[in-house]
């Protein structure tokens, strides 16, 4: 899951440039995001000034289609607020938004509603599960907004109840089940409708660890069977570790840094960042083409091979097992060379200076 | 009204420790400031305790100080004036031509096509139809909600028809019908707009809150005034006294539904319109029910009262029998009333129960078939009883099957105020106490308040509404009492103020003791509890009958009715807001070795003041909208000048009164008030 991504695709499916969300009075919140004086203030002090806040400042980032694009920050970090404007659930103040090139922000109502009904569909934190309509009712209530037929749309229900593993369980009222199951259902009514994007507002906080496990390898899994692209937000950096494709990190509105977990942990962008991913095992998420020194004449031939994406952890093993240093080859062709030290180097932390200097121009700028 | 708002528990408990906060210096005894110290220190109390000295000393010194008569209007003339126009334009104004008649005219047709429907479905139809609905509302099915409800049904109508007083029962449900129907209809749709716009709700909000404090009896006048006696007004008052807690609770129904839920169902594209109808309004279906009850119940107590301006039923019959003293007649209609009360509140509660248990249960398709099959069956059995009933039934209950109780009930309550009203050895008797209680509380309560300047009582009355709420709690309060005395009717207002002070002193007592006892003591909950649901499902007008049967014809036969009316609330809320309070400070006191007395008088009082205080806000409300009533029984004061006004159609006397009445509500109501629920409110 951690590869990078090579081709950056032509059209993203969403793309945002410079949005903002500003809370406040209307005329005072609108002004904000022109007025350089008050952009450049930090929250508290614009809070001050003007009785206004900021949830989403300046952000602009696209999502690769197939890819699950994950935003992850601390509570209040303005995450939730920037799902929702994707479809302009919170309406933005100010920016560009666009899903496959179409304008957004410029939608009339019933475009907007198409655009809910039919390409992004949401999951929530909260479930927002109907109590009062059992299982199958409720997986089915997005098709029923759209105005199909009760017979096929509890058909399709029914498809989907079974595909998030809830079998079974069609006729119960979302208050006789567990909280995970409840997150299936919401997940089932987000497939319903077939959705070009899912957004995921962090869906699994309000479950407890074992399920939230089983959870995120439901995720994994879908996406693997169907490359749904996804936007996924949460504040647990592991779950941003293991499902994102991309992590935007985000700190009081502004995305701090953009990448793949990878580049994330390995080379962050500031001290927040640096904080943030102290704990992380780094073996477990930085792949040996970092790790590698490049291939001299001599390193041609010897050693075990081992793809450029292979988790240093694993490198680990295969240089410890064979004793000797392992050849990174790519295509055929030995692209360098790891060995004990500079697997070290990567466990220890101390591989931030000098490295990398190749991946430069696969580094997707922070904003 | 019957239904005491409890402010929900986190708002209380931040009460609570701001409560905790403020008063820490009550904590040491010993080593803490004098008495005089210790009032220095809190201006407020000072500030309450100087003005009632001034009170005290002014109406000690002066000796009469009502309402300068230089300060009063005539308001008389004006409205004989009015009076008159509207007698003689009753016929041609256009206002009633082309509106009010149309109104009226609607009303009377619908009630009576109603009745005459009862009529043709005969005793059989009415009996088997209605206790085949209540089974069915009860869930249709063996279980014991749905036995229960559908024998409470068969019941009553078999107790009601056996008892003579069938066609009296058919004409109050027949107005009940109609009543409910467009209350719950109208009261839906303010909800609606209350909840789905906050403009609407800023506009009626605080007219729900005024009505809510309204007696009851003064809605009755303004409606003879357009309408005249019959039942069109009867029907009207009656949908305007019970719209608003169906208002309330939809709006309240519709604003708390899950956020989360809506938010989905915008995410998946929904209209606004199908938002409402998917999401928004089921979510509120249980509020919307408990809203519909409380409908039914207000209606119900209106219908009975509304015989004050001709409606017909066993309100009617309560009315005449208490004009010529017959007692007897009066406990059997009151009897046919509560049973009536008991059917509806049972049969509405325990749709919304079922409705509940389906909502987080689910149900079976075969209940379900069962249910559309049972449902069915009510509408066939309605349609051949309607066209055919006369074939299977009398349209009244057989002659032969009924008994007569009035003669022995009459003699029972003889038996009664012979042997117990007065002279018991030692402990006096009901009458007898009730005399005292005239003698010793009311008599000098009201000299009291007579005898005190004007000044001094508008004095104490911001000053004691600035302490307990704000400033514009003490405005609104001395604008009431100003306007008592402008319309001339300072005298009666105190006489009535009193009765109100001595039944709340009262109701206090009794709701507090209860409550206390109800929060500590687990059986005696239990024995209240049913007892207390019963009683605060019972019409106003039903709790005199036993009163006067008691005690006769005097002031304090109104406020005994209306402590017994008004010390339901007041203990419901009591031992509500001492159970609920922290249980982690109830922990820690008890881990600090604290006995019972201590944890009560330490802990559960001084946390539950919130709640007592809103106790004695509804006891105020409560106690007031009774003691107006006891008009009829002689309470006097103003009271007795709106039934007078009623019964004689005279405006000039009934309209100020029940203008007075409504000024001391809102007042009371004011002035208890804690200031933080209202600030909530706004």
């Amino acid at each position: 899951m951690s590869e990078t991504r090579e081709s950056a695709p032509v059209n993203p499916v969403f793309s945002v440039r410079n949005l903002w969300k500003v809370f406040g009075p209307k005329g005072k919140a609108n002004r904000v995001p022109g007025d350089e004086q008050l952009t450049g203030l930090s929250g508290s002090e614009l809070t001050e000034r003007t009785g206004c806040t900021a949830a989403v400042r300046d952000v602009s980032f696209d999502v690769r289609k197939g890819e699950v694009f994950v935003v992850m920050g601390l509570s209040g970090s303005g995450k939730s607020t920037l799902v929702r404007c994707l479809t302009r659930l919170i309406e933005p103040t100010s920016g560009q938004l666009e899903i496959d090139g179409e304008d957004v922000l410029g939608m009339d109502r019933t475009r907007l509603r198409e655009l809910r009904r039919h390409r992004a569909a949401m999951v929530f934190q909260n479930f927002g599960l109907l109590p009062h309509r059992s299982v199958t009712d409720n997986v089915a209530y997005g098709l029923e907004i759209q105005g199909i037929g009760k017979r096929e749309r509890r058909a399709k229900a029914a498809e989907m109840v079974e595909k998030v593993g809830l079998q079974g369980l069609g006729d119960r009222r979302p208050g006789q089940l567990s909280g995970g199951q409840q997150q299936r259902v919401g997940l089932a009514r987000a497939l319903a409708v077939d959705p070009e994007v899912l957004l995921f507002d962090e869906p699994f906080s309000a479950l407890d660890p074992l399920i939230r496990r089983d959870m995120q390898e439901e995720v994994i899994r879908l996406h693997r069977a169907e490359g749904r692209t996804m936007v996924f937000i949460t504040h647990d950096l592991q779950e941003a570790l293991r499902l994102g494709d991309r992590i935007a990190l985000m700190r009081a509105g502004e995305i701090v840094q953009l990448g793949t977990p990878e580049e994330i942990v390995a080379r962050p962008a500031d001290d927040y960042v640096r904080d943030f991913v102290r704990d992380v095992p780094r073996d477990q998420v930085i792949s040996v083409r970092r790790a590698m020194r490049p291939a001299g004449k001599a390193d041609a031939a010897g050693g075990p091979a081992l793809a450029p994406d292979t988790l240093v952890s694993d490198a680990i093993e295969a240089v410890a097992r064979s004793g000797e240093s392992c050849r990174v080859v790519e295509g055929g062709r030995t692209i360098g060379v790891v060995d004990h030290d500079r697997l070290l180097k990567v466990v220890a932390g101390i591989d931030q200076d000098g490295e990398g200097e190749a991946d430069k121009d696969k580094e997707v700028a922070a904003v | 009204m019957s239904t005491p708002t409890i402010p929900d528990k986190g708002e209380q408990r931040t009460q609570d420790a701001a409560a905790l906060d403020k008063t820490p210096s009550g904590a040491g005894p010993d080593d803490g400031p004098g008495p005089l110290q210790r009032l220095a220190a809190n201006p407020r109390a000072l500030l309450v305790l100087v003005s009632l000295l001034v009170v005290v000393v002014s109406a000690a010194v002066t000796g009469s100080g009502a309402w300068p008569r230089g300060w009063t209007l005539d308001i008389e003339t004006p409205l004989n004036d009015l009076d008159n126009w509207l007698v003689d334009n009753r016929e041609t104004s256009p206002i009633f031509l082309y509106f009010l008649l149309h109104i009226s005219n609607f009303a009377e047709t619908s009630v009576d096509a109603i009745t005459g429907l009862l009529e043709s479905m005969g005793w059989l139809g009415v009996t088997l139809v209605g206790t085949l609905i209540a089974w069915a509302a009860g869930g249709a099915d063996l279980s014991r909600r749905a036995l229960r409800t559908g024998g409470t049904a068969l019941g009553v109508f078999i107790v009601c028809g056996v008892l003579e007083m069938w066609e009296a029962t058919m004409e109050t449900l027949a107005l009940m019908t109609a009543a409910v129907f467009a209350s719950a209809l109208l009261g839906a749709l303010l909800g609606l707009a209350a909840g789905l716009s906050d403009r609407c709700e800023r506009l009626l909000r605080p007219v729900f809150d005024t009505m809510q404090v309204m007696p009851a009896f003064a809605y009755l006048l303004p409606l003879l005034l357009m309408f005249g006696i019959g039942v069109p007004s009867a029907l009207i008052a009656t949908v305007i006294y019970a719209a608003p807690p169906m208002a309330r609770l939809t709006s309240l129904g519709l604003r708390s539904a899950d956020p989360a839920a809506l938010e989905a169902s915008t995410s998946l594209g929904s209209t606004p319109w199908q938002r409402l109808r998917t999401a928004r309004v089921p979510l509120a279906r249980r509020q919307m029910m408990l809203g519909l009850n409380q409908a039914i119940m207000m209606c119900l107590s209106m219908v009975v009262l509304a015989s004050l301006i001709g409606s017909e039923g066993l309100g009617d019959e309560i009315y005449q029998a208490l004009g010529s003293l017959d007692i007897g007649t009066a406990l059997t209609a009151g009897t046919a009333v509560v049973l009536i009360a008991v059917l509806l509140d049972r049969t509405t509660s325990a749709a919304g129960e079922r409705l509940d248990a389906v909502a987080t249960a689910g149900t079976t398709r075969l209940m379900r078939r069962v249910r559309a099959g049972v449902w069915g069956l009510v509408l066939v059995l309605f349609g051949v009883f309607a066209a055919k009933g006369s074939v299977f039934s009398e349209s009244e209950w057989p002659e032969a099957w009924t008994v007569d109780i009035t003669r022995q009930l009459d003699s029972a309550v003889g038996w009664f105020t012979d042997h117990l009203g007065s002279g018991v050895p030692v402990l006096g008797g009901t009458v007898t106490w009730a005399q005292g209680f005239t003698e010793y509380m009311l008599n000098p309560l009201r000299s009291g308040l007579l005898a005190t300047p004007w000044w001094a009582l508008a004095l104490l009355v911001a000053v004691v509404g600035w302490i307990v709420g704000t400033w514009r709690a003490a405005a609104t309060g001395l604008v009431c009492l100003a306007l008592v005395g402008v319309m001339g009717l300072w005298e009666v207002s105190m006489d009535t103020l009193s009765q109100v002070i001595g039944g709340l002193l009262l109701t206090v007592v009794v709701g507090f003791a209860f409550g206390v006892l109800a929060a500590r003591v687990e059986r005696v909950d239990r024995l209240l509890r049913p007892v207390l649901d019963t009683m605060q499902t019972m019409p106003q007008f039903v709790y005199l009958i036993p009163v006067i049967a008691l005690v006769g014809l005097s002031r304090s036969a109104g406020i005994i009715a209306a402590v017994i009316y008004a010390a339901p609330a007041v203990i419901r809320i009591t031992a509500q807001g001492l159970r609920y309070v922290d249980a982690a400070a109830m922990e820690a006191s008890l881990s600090l070795g604290a006995t019972g007395k201590q944890q009560l008088l330490q802990v559960q009082l001084p946390l539950a003041r919130k709640s007592l205080l809103v106790g004695v806000n509804q006891g105020v409300v409560l106690v007031l909208s009774m003691v107006v009533i006891a008009g009829l029984i002689g309470g006097g004061a103003l009271g007795y000048d709106v039934v007078q006004g009623l019964s004689k159609g005279n405006l000039s006397q009934g309209l100020p009164a029940g203008i007075a009445i409504v000024c001391l509500g809102i007042m009371l109501d004011r002035l208890t008030q804690p200031a933080s629920a209202r600030r909530r409110d706004q």
